[in-house]
């Protein structure tokens, strides 16, 4: 239908295009915006494109020809693009995420234009923002294409630096700054990871040979040896870890994401932690080959311990958007455990199990990608009409903002794993490859997959009530606050994207069965024919696991739900419940009018979970009360606070701060930037060298 | 956890045996037998099980609460009858108002009557509730309770004795009879 490498070639083009013609407008205009949206949904358009393509021939898992080769663009190496199974999944994550965010991000950066009441006070170069915006997306594009090192490396980078710029794009707040220098740092700690791993990986080949293509690696990984191999699976999973936001390299997460602007956010979460996992997956099915039962079982056992600290941590945080980064930090492990059950049970030479495990971990990547740039895009709504994000200042939106509370509900009932939406889908196929490993002769696997699916199940019941948190407090009952109470519903392109998100997650629950086929063909061809029995049968609407294990007809049971919902509604009308129905005022006691400090604070929502798991969290108690008189019954002001305690930042980046600031202190003391002194170590060495040189 | 085990097993049980009952203890007022027992008969057969019952001091002088108190005591004990007083009109079946309606509990009245659910007695007791009582006429009262929820059984007195109150909650019950039935 369509050449690949000319919807390639177009893809880029139009980034670039968007890039330039962005900058080149006036900085405060509609057209800024418009233009920077329409190319970023033309692009995204042209990966949607690409990524049908790549699903629908059917394509080698790897090695497939090569689309593209750029020659003397970069000075020492040719950049090359080649489509596989794998880069065409991701593609589709890139394209069903990016085009409802640029669309959304029309409307939404309006924000930033100065007003005419207060000149220059929240304007920022838009210009400056689009250019980032279209290389950040362009960069993910192509990320998941490269097929060699430099290539990868260089866009990997690339990706990093302009998602950089856009975190830090409200660069005038002093918490922008330090959250954009954490994640700076960061993700090159990261990257040294990664360039080390490939440095190792490639062994002999890496002399006097810069392309280094992914298909060289793959022969020259089979010659290394076992230990090497370890060192370069442990640089890489640390590498893209760090990107995907597990723990304990997740903390600049929680930071980068209130930081950004919305859009920002939604595609850093949406798709780029995504990338991380992608590279995971390219590392370890693809270059490596697969490897010991260890590695799967290492990614397990972080991943369910980054979906259940990640979660319980989303829970006592009550900034919607810092949240919503937390429950990233969980769904990331999610799709980690997925993954490392599936590189389980592949070592153990189950390819059933380890393609269910690695479909579900595909389709929750996907389904994360959809939900959480939506509930991202809800967010921003609110922030943009409310200019807080502090739960405690929301609550009454739904009133005022019907259709973004509706949106954003479809995204909390997503996340929360209920059918019919989508999230459930994806966690029932993982939730049902883990009680599928008994069938595993080892017992060590059977330990570690049960907790990981005691780890899964515990997390899935705090992700409602996170999200229980998040809706109910942020949108019903009263405003706490004047902004909330004047909060005006989203403008329309922003009610337009979230709404395709919404209807995205409805469909991707409901017709999964169409989905799924694909994602079945990408795992075998990375893991092989299912052996010993089937893992996964796709039979019409029917989604069946193992031989008789499980089944689920996604599309059946969205019927039977909405039938049992219309019966219930049915009954109560023949009840005469409209009759019955008498409408007065909430009880409250019988005062006089109901306030919002009668209603229910997220903090008090929280404190429940936030006991039991008192042991994880150590909260601390800090209640201050200022007494100015005499006496101390009239108080003037009572202040309580009970902060979490944030157990990486404390003990393992607290220490290697501080150590580092400890060295540079001692390094000042012979290098402080005194001109004369340095004058003096030369004057010295030249003596120094003159004395030693005299013979 | 483990401070509450160890406390278990370093503390023991401390609790002492039950001294044998004296008889006396155990003689009961006739009438309130009589009363009660029909009472609980009435209240098994209309609600089920129990009749539950907000009360709500609309400005009383508590001579009718102490003797609503008295219906709890040991001697009265009205739970036995299947009688309840419960702490949100969410969980009533029948309202009992005490008191002239001040000015300022005249509202609060109406919205407790408003988060009654259907169908409901009001009770009111005592004179004060009728029509004021010795505040009749005074700038602060409202007047009776009629004068702002609708009222189905007066129990006058001042205040009434517990007797008198399970007596006319024996006619309240057949109020409610006529309420439920209207509803089916």
């Amino acid at each position: 239908m369509f050449d690949a490498t000319l919807v390639l070639i177009v893809l880029v083009a139009i980034h670039l295009a968007g890039a330039v013609a962005v900058y080149l407008t006036r900085q405060e205009s509609l057209l800024t915006r418009q233009l920077n949206g329409i190319f970023g949904i033309a692009g995204g358009v042209m990966a949607l494109i690409l990524a049908l393509i790549g699903l629908q021939r059917n394509l080698p898992g790897s090695g497939s020809t090569v689309l593209l080769s750029l020659e003397g663009v970069m000075p020492f190496a040719p950049l090359e693009f080649t489509l596989d199974r794998l880069s065409s999944f991701f593609l589709l994550l890139i394209a069903v995420v990016g085009i409802p965010v640029s669309l959304y991000s029309i409307d939404y950066m309006r924000e930033y234009v100065s007003h005419p009441d207060q000149p220059g006070a929240h304007a920022y170069n838009l210009g400056l923002f689009g250019v980032a915006y279209q290389i950040f997306i362009l960069s993910m594009i192509l990320v998941v294409l490269a097929s060699t090192t430099f290539t990868f490396l260089f866009l990997w980078e690339l990706m990093a630096l302009a998602s950089y710029f856009l975190v830090v794009f409200e660069h005038r707040h002093r918490d922008t700054q330090e959250a954009g220098t954490l994640y700076l740092i960061m993700t090159h700690l990261g990257f040294v990871a990664l360039f080390i791993g490939f440095m190792l990986l490639s062994g002999p080949a890496l002399v006097g040979n810069t392309t280094l293509s992914f298909s060289e690696l793959r022969i020259s990984a089979l010659a290394l040896p076992s230990t090497q191999r370890d060192i370069v699976f442990l640089l890489m999973f640390i590498g893209f870890g760090s990107k995907a936001g597990m723990i304990p390299f997740h903390v600049w997460l929680p930071q980068a994401h209130p930081a950004a602007p919305s859009p920002v956010s939604a595609l850093m979460s949406g798709v780029m932690i995504k990338l991380g996992i992608y590279g995971l997956l390219r590392i370890t099915l693809d270059l490596l080959g697969g490897g010991p039962g260890w590695w799967g079982g290492l990614i397990l056992v972080v991943g369910g311990a980054s979906a259940l600290y990640g979660i319980l941590y989303a829970l006592v945080d009550h900034n919607l958007k810092r949240l919503l980064a937390y429950s990233s930090v969980e769904n990331a492990g999610i799709i980690l455990l997925a993954s490392g059950a599936a590189l389980v049970f592949w070592s153990a030479g189950n390819t059933a199990l380890a393609t269910l495990a690695l479909v579900g971990a595909l389709y929750h990547i996907l389904n994360h990608g959809v939900f959480k740039s939506l509930l991202f895009m809800g967010a921003g709504a609110v922030l943009q009409s409310t200019h807080t994000l502090d739960m405690e200042s929301l609550g009454g939106l739904i009133k005022r903002m019907p259709w973004t509370a509706l949106f954003f509900l479809v995204g909390s009932v997503s996340i929360a794993a209920l059918p019919p939406f989508n999230g459930f889908v994806g966690e029932w196929i993982i939730l049902q490859s883990l009680l599928l490993s008994l069938a595993l002769p080892s017992q060590g696997a059977h330990i570690f997959l049960t907790l990981g699916l005691g780890a899964l199940a515990l997390t899935g019941g705090l992700v409602a009530a996170a999200f229980v948190k998040a809706f109910g407090i942020s949108f019903l009952a009263l405003p706490r606050s004047a902004q909330a109470d004047q909060a005006t519903e989203a403008p329309r392109l922003m009610r337009w994207a979230m709404g395709i998100n919404a209807v995205l997650c409805l469909l991707l629950g409901l017709l999964a069965t169409l989905l799924l086929p694909a994602l079945q063909g990408i795992s075998r061809a990375y893991l092989g024919p299912d052996q010993p029995t089937v893992g996964l049968a796709i039979s019409g609407l029917e989604v069946r696991t193992g031989t008789d294990f499980g089944s689920l007809s996604p599309l059946l049971l969205g019927i039977l739900l909405a039938l049992l919902a219309l019966i219930a509604l049915w009954g109560l009308r023949l009840a005469g419940i409209n009759e019955l129905t008498r409408r007065s005022m909430t009880w409250a006691c019988g005062r006089f009018t109901l306030s919002p400090r009668m209603e229910y604070t997220a903090t008090a929502f929280a404190n429940p979970l936030k006991r039991i798991f008192a042991f994880l969290y150590q909260p601390v108690r800090a209640l201050t009360i200022e007494t100015p008189g005499a006496s101390p019954h009239f108080a003037q002001d009572i202040s309580y606070r009970n902060p979490v305690r944030l157990w990486f930042e404390e003990y393992l980046y607290g220490p290697v701060a501080r150590g580092i600031v400890w060295l540079a202190r001692r390094a000042s003391l012979v290098q402080h930037g005194s001109l004369h002194l340095y004058l003096t170590y030369i004057l010295s060495i030249l003596v120094i060298l003159l004395v030693l040189t005299r013979g | 956890m483990w401070d509450m085990i160890r406390k278990i097993r370093q503390v023991g049980i401390l609790t002492e045996p039950l001294p044998p009952f004296p008889a006396e203890y155990t003689q009961q007022d006739p009438q309130v037998e009589l009363v009660g027992g029909e009472l609980q008969q009435r209240t098994r057969i209309l609600l089920g099980r129990s009749l539950h019952i907000r009360q709500v001091d609309a400005g009383s002088d508590n001579a009718a609460e102490l003797e609503i108190i008295a219906l709890g005591n040991p001697y009265y004990d009205m739970e036995r009858f299947g009688l309840h007083i419960v702490a949100s009109p969410r969980h009533a079946d029948c309202l009992m108002v005490t008191g002239p309606v001040t000015r300022n509990m005249a509202l609060p009245l109406l919205r407790t009557y408003e988060a009654t659910p259907d169908p409901k007695i009001v009770v009111a007791v005592g004179d004060a509730a009728r029509d004021g009582g010795i505040f009749r006429g005074s700038y602060a009262i409202i007047g009776g309770v009629d004068q702002v929820v609708p009222v189905d059984l007066y129990i006058p007195g001042d205040p009434p004795t517990p007797l008198e109150l399970l007596t006319g909650m024996l006619i309240a019950l057949d109020r409610y009879r006529g309420k439920s039935s209207r509803r089916e």
